[in-house]
């Protein structure tokens, strides 16, 4: 299959009707309850944000190839702005919907074999909330910026002159609203809509991942709103709940922050955890290893990261004892994210590999992921931790882990469900190129700042001494590569659109349910209901030249014939 | 690494200290020994699992490649609990053991010796300032040698973040409380160089900026420091104050001031003393919107242009210049009385500096100060 | 259960807007309910949904809820004092007429969800009119005991030292003679005073927003000696106001007072957008009740509509004690 050039013309009178011929007008897209036109809306959304998000990395970039201004009229606090919108985009408009928000919406409920997510409208409202989130958020530029950091660390958030704080608060108090409908739809969704024959432990492991993401989402982000609210009013009436000249406490903040913001690092890595799994599995055709701890490790690291916060604040003041325990449950996080890397290597073993795009993000994770998770190993620990804090090292694993582990694994996804979203296949050889251009980027330009780091460059810096240039210099190289690539990723997945070969329903040789229906998928999913067999059973899946595609041989298949299901079960 | 670590080191330059490796730069405290053993071992763990894990991935990646025109092999196991236990118990030991070393070195990093010479520390946007047990303050960081120096530490606006990087010490400034850290340092700063001292947690406009040097003497050398330091203003006869005082205790101002007419944080101190003293601009208004005229003068608030100035280095939020926020902190404390008269001096005396605050005219010499 | 082969005729429900979907073969169950979306078997199984759904919900309110009680807790440990004195100004009476008066409304949405489910119409809608009825009398109460407190200046933040309003316009009628040393810059009753900084690099500013960055720390001053510290008018030799701002004269308030103040807002005030957003609920359950929508089939609304208003009573119960009652 890693052979196919053949390009078909472009027919769309051909293809039956699907989710994206079944109604048009903009209207039909405006108010559509349709989970897949929903995660699609999201998908161009989230897309957009990173663009714009990247821009902003590129400029912080930029600015910082020499100490002190490098782009006229970009000073300290035009950086400040710079810094703290790249991050509150990645992180609350980009990363934490990318992947439950807009992949989750269209495939989880293909993969469950539902018809559509429990609550529909909710759905709807959970994307315009995202979109007036967004809008807040956004309009903060126009109403002054703010310059607070995505962390909004008060007594700074509450006393800068930056005009835009109030509004770009609101905006992710609404976006937190946004998260909590979408994970409380997706629960009952994984509760309640899965079909005949599709148990817990059957279900894709994708699902597994997106259903712990929900359980975060929904008991997280409600301390993330209240917080907010408190900043607000605390900004805006000096309320002193978190002001240390009113008898309040900012440290009392920074714990409510990061009871939130700790688990929202799981909120976006856990899903990307469950694409890899789905990616490594297809395309090394490979039952999974390790099915149940890989799906129960998904839940414990939802369960430990509720526990683990106080490691963000081991220098903040917070009391030793506190300090020492939260470094000890810490460590914890190790074994689940452990069990996962080994168990999808395991998966690797007999396999029938094929290096195509999606596997290539797979394995890109794969060793993005370890390098973040060993580093927090260092910034776990109490005593390496004080020297590292705050600095160039911790920027560095924090990128490893939300940027190499989790748009890497969201890109990934992408790539792997594009033919299933659009029809379309894209460009093989540019999707590798691809890859491998953005992960060479990506180690240039953040590997270089475990050292910057290590060396004592505390984060945040507009300006620096001279000595830690060379650092910054590559690491900058390092991100226009890593720009490049994704512009080129970019102009292929549109080229494909326009001109891409035709999707076969099912062109990896996936089996769980999403294959079963059409590229694009129709209106109401499958037409008929579809049988839940194991998702991961890869021995009745043969190519077929017709079709372009695999095709599930059903003499072949356990679930399609009772004799072999009584001979073969697992 | 050894040939990597020369490059580095060599780029580093004007560093003269020898010891700094790719990873870490040379140990300069004695905190920094089994922090570094730390972090050293750290590594070698991450180096093993990572090295293996990559091998590892390349040779299943090549070697259970697809074969075209055959069909999927099926033979590999679904799981294996033996093996998946003990990858999970595995890895929970190794980071037990971690968490064990780094908690140990940590209770050390948290308890400062009884006889440590202590230093009060208080942050502002955007400096630094140190006062010493004999009352003599300074921008820069000076600490004897061989002995365990504590710093308590506080904060006068917003959250701040003491980093040394070469003695491995950090601590959060937090407003309305305390905080400490401690370190001893065995090794005097060589000449011509000092260790830096950065902040840490973002705090605005001036965050990259607020770092200032330590600098490590030993200890008959720093006890001389230190009586030079507490005198310094006292062994200025008033009438050189301006010049010799003034630059030196603008350093600390110009962060918000700017002396060429540049609006900053706050007022350029251009054609400030017209201003007040009713000169050119002195139609001037405050925020509460009275003027500079109906407020200083005899039988006013404030009876002189001094009186202003003094109240306003004393108790910046009187009577805050129109246009601007009042964002000035107090400097209650910090500065006695000549130092005072040394400012006012200094914008009496505008025009015999240039805009960075550089005295114009040639200093006479010094005034012998004992440095024994 | 049906299978989900069948395609459901009341596609619109959930599909309103692609009302071009041609569900030609609609199954029994969604023949015979109207209001079953397409994705639902049964409606005994969107009945579930629904109410598991509206359980997460009120499971994040829990938490938002959980925020403000964990900082409840943080600062009465810090100010214990504070806590203990403070609540002698609220009302007990009124709080514990609001207490019986939100219990009773749990109860009639309850005794509604019941007569929703017997097919009883005029019960369900005596119940949800006596409950809506019990959510205005509970913001009515609310509404006096605010406006007694916000007379009294028993408000929150530095506003807490300054004196009641009218007094204020007196002393801007005297412009500031009754304290020389006044700097109205720290008073936060007058937006318009703060300082804009016109800066070509800062940012325009929410004048509003700013507040005193460079203010020393003052949390270890009594009240008094904060307003005086902050050139403010005590009140507590001047016989000139025509409303003497009675806690800035109780020498027996401890410092910080302001704090219990504070959080009382956040938690009641955010409790009191709740029972505006119940009512709400509410008053759409009536025009649907009146309507005839609900019957022993479907009776969701009513039931997640009863599970949300429950919680806010609920949470009430928690706030009542820990601000009126407990010392």
């Amino acid at each position: 299959m890693t052979t196919i050039n053949i390009s078909q013309p472009l027919d769309t009178a051909a293809r039956p009707d699907n989710y994206i011929t079944h109604t048009r007008g903009f209207m039909s897209w405006a108010f559509t309850l349709d989970h897949k036109r929903i995660g699609v809306m999201y998908l161009v959304s989230v897309l957009v944000s990173f663009f714009v998000g990247g821009v902003f990395a590129l400029l912080v970039r930029t600015e910082l190839l020499t100490p002190g201004q490098t782009i006229p009229g970009v000073t300290a606090d035009v950086y400040n702005h710079f810094f703290t919108l790249h991050g509150a985009i990645m992180v609350f408009l980009v990363i934490i919907p990318s992947i439950p928000a807009a992949l989750g919406n269209f495939i989880m409920p293909i993969m469950l074999g539902a018809k559509d997510v429990a609550f529909p409208r909710l759905n709807l409202f959970s994307y315009y909330l995202w979109i007036f989130g967004a809008l807040f958020t956004v309009s903060s530029l126009l109403l002054g910026g703010f310059d607070t950091g995505w962390t909004f660390y008060t007594p700074y958030s509450t006393t800068t002159p930056a005009g835009g704080v109030i509004p770009a608060l609101t905006g992710v108090f609404i976006l937190g609203f946004s998260s909590i409908f979408t994970g409380l739809n997706f629960i009952v969704t994984v509760h309640k809509l899965r079909p005949p024959g599709m148990t817990w432990f059957r279900m894709p492991l994708f699902l597994w991942a997106i259903y712990a993401t929900a359980i975060i989402q929904v008991l997280a982000t409600p301390v993330l709103g209240i917080t907010l609210l408190l900043l607000i009013v605390e900004r805006a009436f000096n309320i002193g709940i978190f002001d240390p000249s009113m008898g309040g406490d900012p440290v009392l903040y920074q714990h409510f922050f990061w009871f939130y913001s700790h688990p929202a690092v799981y909120i976006m890595i856990l899903p990307a955890m469950g694409i890899i799994s789905e990616l490594i599995s297809v395309h090394a055709h490979r039952h999974i290893f390790g099915y149940k701890f890989i799906a129960l490790s998904s839940i414990a690291i939802a369960i430990f990261s509720f526990l683990v916060w106080g490691h963000h604040m081991f220098i903040s003041g917070q009391s030793p004892l506190l300090n020492t325990l939260f470094s000890l449950i810490s460590f914890s996080v190790a074994i689940p994210s452990a069990v996962k890397v080994f168990n999808w290597m395991s998966t690797l073993y007999k396999g029938n590999i094929v290096l195509n795009t999606p596997m290539l993000y797979a394995l890109a994770f794969l060793v993005l992921f370890t390098i973040g998770g060993l580093t927090g190993i260092h910034l776990a620990t109490l005593n390496t931790d004080v020297h590292l804090h705050d600095t160039y090292f911790v920027v560095a694993h924090f990128h490893y882990v939300m940027m190499g582990s989790a748009l890497i694994g969201m890109i990934g996804g992408l790539h792997h469900w594009w033919p299933k979203i659009t029809g379309r296949m894209y460009n093989e050889n540019l999707g590798r190129i691809g890859c491998i251009t953005v992960f060479i980027g990506f180690n240039v330009t953040f590997f270089t700042q475990f050292f910057l780091g290590s060396q004592g460059m505390p984060r945040r810096y507009y300006d620096y001494q001279p000595e830690y240039q060379i650092y910054h210099v590559i690491s900058t190289i390092g991100s226009y590569i890593m720009a490049s690539g994704f512009l080129l990723t970019a102009y292929y997945l549109l080229a494909s659109l326009f001109g891409g070969r035709l999707a076969p329903a099912n062109p990896w040789g996936g089996r769980s349910l999403e294959w079963q229906c059409a590229s694009p998928p129709p209106f109401d999913n499958f037409s008929t209901q579809p049988r839940v067999g194991d998702c991961y059973d890869f021995s009745a899946i043969r190519w077929d030249e017709k079709e372009q595609g695999y095709v599930v041989d059903r003499a072949l298949d356990p679930t399609l014939n009772p004799n072999l299901a009584a001979k073969n079960s697992h | 690494m050894n040939i990597a670590s020369t490059i580095f080191s060599n780029l580093l330059a004007g560093d003269p200290r020898e010891g700094r490796t790719l990873w870490l730069p040379p140990q300069d405290s004695n905190l920094a020994v089994n922090s570094d053993l730390m972090f050293w071992w750290i590594n070698i763990i991450c180096y093993f699992f990572f090295i293996g894990i990559v091998i590892a991935l390349v040779i299943l990646v090549v070697k259970y490649r697809m074969k075209k025109d055959r069909p999927f092999r099926t033979d590999g196991p679904l799981h294996h609990l033996p093996l998946e236990t003990t990858w999970a118990v595995v890895p929970l030991l190794i980071v037990i053991f971690i968490f064990y070393f780094g908690f140990r070195d940590y209770l050390n990093f948290m308890t400062p010796p009884k006889n440590s010479y202590e230093i009060a520390v208080t942050a502002q946007k955007w400096g630094w300032l140190f006062k010493y047990p004999n009352g003599a303050t300074s921008d820069d960081l000076y600490v004897p040698t061989g002995r365990p120096v504590k710093l308590s530490m506080r904060s006068s606006d917003v959250l701040h973040c003491c980093y040394i990087p070469d003695f491995r010490v950090k601590k959060d400034l937090v407003p309305g409380r305390y905080s400490y850290l401690w370190f001893q340092t065995d090794d005097v700063t060589p000449e011509g160089w000092g260790h830096n001292l950065f902040c840490a947690e973002y705090c605005g406009t001036g965050h990259s900026n607020m770092n200032r040097k330590v600098y490590a003497l030993a200890q008959p050398e720093f006890d001389a420091w230190l009586t030079a330091q507490s005198q310094w203003l006292d062994k200025i006869p008033e009438e050189e104050l301006y010049f010799r005082a003034g630059p030196k205790l603008y350093a600390r101002c110009q962060q918000c001031h700017s002396l060429d007419g540049t609006k900053g944080i706050g007022p350029s101190w251009k054609g400030l003393w017209a201003r007040v003293s009713g000169g050119e601009g002195g139609d001037g208004k405050f925020v509460d919107g009275t003027g500079y005229q109906s407020q200083i003068g005899a039988g006013k608030q404030y009876q002189t242009p001094e009186d202003y100035i003094r109240s306003s280095i004393l108790n910046p939020g009187e009577h805050v210049v129109a246009g601007y926020a009042n964002a000035m902190p107090s400097f209650k404390g910090q500065l006695n009385d000549k130092g005072i008269d040394a400012v006012i001096g200094f914008m009496k005396h505008m025009d015999e500096f240039d805009t960075k605050g550089k005295y114009l005219k040639e200093v006479p010499p010094a005034p012998k100060v004992s440095m024994k | 259960m049906t299978t989900l082969q069948s395609q459901p005729n009341h596609a619109v429900d959930a599909h309103g807007a692609d009302g071009a979907h041609d569900g030609a073969h609609g199954s029994a169950e969604h023949a015979k309910y109207p209001f079953l979306q397409h994705h639902f078997d049964t409606p005994h199984h969107q009945f579930d949904s629904a109410k598991l759904g509206m359980w997460l919900f009120l499971a994040t309110e829990v938490l938002f809820f959980g925020g403000l009680f964990v900082a409840y807790a943080v600062l009465r440990n810090r100010f214990p004092e504070v806590f203990s004195y403070s609540s002698h100004y609220l009302d007990t009476i009124m709080g514990g007429i609001n207490t019986c008066v939100l219990i009773l409304s749990s109860l009639t949405m309850a005794l509604a969800v019941r007569f929703a489910q017997t097919n009883r119409k005029t019960g369900l809608i005596i119940c949800l009119i006596l409950t809506f009825m019990g959510a205005i009398g509970f913001m009515v109460i609310k509404y006096f005991e605010y406006s007694h407190k916000i007379h009294d200046n028993l408000v929150w933040g530095t506003t807490f030292y300054v004196p009641p309003h009218d007094a204020v316009g007196e002393l801007e009628a005297k412009e500031l003679s009754v304290a020389p040393t006044t700097s109205i810059t720290l008073n936060p009753v007058n937006p318009a005073v703060f300082a804009v900084p016109v800066s070509a690099q800062t940012p325009p500013v929410d004048a509003s927003a700013i507040k005193q960055a460079s203010r020393a720390p003052t949390g270890m001053a009594t009240p008094t000696q904060m307003a005086k510290a902050e050139g403010l008018p005590t009140g507590e030799h001047d016989p000139s106001f025509a409303h003497p701002a009675t806690h800035l004269v109780d020498k027996k308030m401890p410092a910080n007072s302001h704090v219990f103040f504070a959080i009382y807002y956040a938690m009641t005030g955010l409790h009191g957008v709740h029972v505006l957003a119940g009512m709400v609920v509410i008053a759409w359950l009536l025009k649907r009740a009146i309507r005839g929508d609900f019957s022993s089939d479907y009776f969701t609304p009513v039931d997640v509509g009863g599970l949300y208003w429950h919680i806010v009573d609920l949470i009430w119960i928690f706030l009542f004690p820990l601000f009126y009652l407990i010392h």
